[in-house]
């Protein structure tokens, strides 16, 4: 019988992917998992980043406050728009080369692969999700916020409070499409020597020549990631959205 | 005449060159219970926005307690967290239950303690009728029922003044009653209320003093008994004659 997992002598391609996954599963795995750290690190820094930002976007001048407040909210306003559009309209595979280089040539801070990879995927991120924060506080109706305003709730806790608990039910599926794109993206880090999925495809290939049955290797792994990360965040999403009932204080009934 | 509370001073707002109010001057005494009616576009929203200050006014001002509310947030806060303000569009926060809804902003803008939030929220929640409800959430709730949350969630910050802009406007006809009763109970508890209604009974019944605004201009500015029934305005009767008979 043909035991799937003692191939010798791989001739045919799915047999050259079964051999190679099987010989370098270490490499895979490692690469596999740096490919996830990156991806949720940078992902989860990203969306506190981008929420940051999508606030300071969104965030008005108050004309009567005193002229320090209004040129401090000003220059944040002016420095996260410039940020959005640099990183919005640059590649990440570009942004990646710059950042690291950049870190250790010009500013001689001696940074690894791995945190540079880390620092452009959640700029990356922020930059996209700045956008997608400040679409979500813009579709919740402007009434939810004068209700809080109009009792003295100051307009950052009335973005804490009211705007950004249902701003943030509204982008959940963005956001777990913002980790897919992530999980994928980080194969460009191979560019500045990242040990991630690619890079270790890319080292296998190169030892037999195998360059199409390493990278099948990888497809399949960041298929079978994606299609089940995706099946997580629709159930989690499926679950978020609440129960429709709710149960009568009876303990009060009697003063109606 | 008892003591005033907001005096509104020569207040003017524009919104680009469409002037919405023009110099109005209003006092609000402790216990009034004033009702603004005008036709639809006189400014009568704009100008109980502007005494909330969601609204900035082009000139003129905003006194409180003979102190003017000037345009830096955390004045803004201060004097809004002692008027309260209930919308059109109800303005419950969706996110939240009736009783979140009432606990909120007690416990972070006055900071009082869980268990006074908590009794204060009940106890207005029991006055307008909604305390079985308070682990519902706005969707689950009828127009009228969100009204007398809403008119709840004001009273629990034990406001000086409660302004209502056409709080009734929104309900389906069989529902306006509910509320209109809730705001005539509230009338007799000697809370100051100034009120944008287009219900001409309730102001004429309720009310202690009545204002008929036109093209953002105070037109006329009297007791209900003298306004409804002998209007000195000619724009204040063809109004009147017009509702009353429509
Ligand atoms: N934010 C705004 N920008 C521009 N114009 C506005 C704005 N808000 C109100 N207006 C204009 O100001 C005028 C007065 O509006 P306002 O809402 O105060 O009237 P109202 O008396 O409350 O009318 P209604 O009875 O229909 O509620 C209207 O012509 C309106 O179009
Ligand atoms: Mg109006």
């Amino acid at each position: 019988m043909l035991n799937l997992f003692s191939i010798e002598n791989p001739e045919k391609s799915w047999e050259w992917m079964i051999f190679l996954a099987k010989k370098y599963s270490d490499m895979f795995w490692e690469g596999t998992k740096l490919t996830l750290f990156i991806a949720i690190l940078g992902t989860l820094l990203g969306f506190v980043l981008g929420y940051v930002v999508g606030i300071i976007q969104d965030a008005k001048i108050n004309q009567g406050d005193n002229i320090i407040k209004k040129l401090f909210v000003r220059l944040l306003k002016i420095i996260a728009s410039i940020y959005v559009e640099i990183f919005r309209d640059t590649p990440m595979i570009v942004q990646a080369m710059i950042i690291y280089f950049g870190i250790r040539m010009q500013a001689h801070i001696d940074i690894t692969p791995v945190s540079a990879g880390i620092l452009v995927t959640v700029l990356n991120t922020g930059a996209y999700m700045a956008e997608t924060v400040r679409g979500g506080i813009g579709s919740i109706d402007l009434g939810q916020r004068e209700g809080a305003w109009a009792m003295g709730m100051s307009p950052m806790k009335t973005m804490l409070y009211i705007v950004l608990p249902q701003a943030f039910k509204n982008i959940i599926p963005e956001m777990a499409n913002t980790f897919l794109t992530n999980l994928k993206m980080t194969s460009v880090l191979n560019v500045i020597a990242v040990q991630e999925l690619f890079m270790a495809a890319k080292t296998v290939g190169g030892n037999y020549y195998k360059y199409f049955e390493s990278y099948l290797v990888i497809a399949v792994i960041y298929f079978v990631l994606c299609f089940a990360f995706n099946k997580v965040f629709i159930y989690i999403e499926k679950k978020m959205q609440g129960k429709n009932d709710y149960a009568l204080a009876v303990e009060y009934m009697d003063n109606q | 005449m008892s003591e005033t509370i907001i005096s509104i001073q020569d207040l003017s707002k524009s919104f680009g060159d469409h002037e919405v109010l023009r110099k109005i001057d209003i006092d609000v005494h402790v216990g009034e219970i004033i009702c603004i009616v005008g036709s639809s576009g006189s400014g009568k929203s704009t100008l109980l926005r502007c005494i909330n200050k969601l609204e900035r006014q082009t000139s003129g001002k905003i006194m409180f307690y003979g102190k003017e509310i000037r345009d830096a947030q955390k004045e803004i806060n201060e004097y809004r967290s002692k008027v309260g303000m209930v919308f059109q569009s109800f303005n419950l926060f969706n996110n939240m239950t009736v009783l979140e809804n009432c606990m909120l902003c007690t416990r972070k803008v006055l900071h009082l303690p869980k268990a006074e939030a908590f009794d204060r929220a009940i106890t207005h929640l029991k006055a307008v009728g909604m305390a079985p409800f308070i682990n519902a959430k706005p969707a689950q709730l009828s127009g009228g029922q969100k009204q007398r949350v809403a008119i709840a969630r004001s009273l629990c910050m034990n406001p000086e003044v409660l302004l209502f802009d056409e709080p009734t406007s929104a309900l389906d006809p069989e529902m306006v009653g509910e509320v209109l009763n809730v705001m005539k109970q509230l009338a007799t508890t000697g809370l100051t209320m100034v009120i944008v209604t287009h219900e001409m009974a309730f102001a004429r019944d309720v009310s202690t003093r009545t204002i008929f605004m036109d093209r953002g201009y105070v037109a006329e500015d009297a007791p209900p008994s003298e306004l409804f029934s002998n209007p000195k305005n000619p724009r204040t009767r063809e109004f009147l004659s017009r509702y009353l008979a429509g």
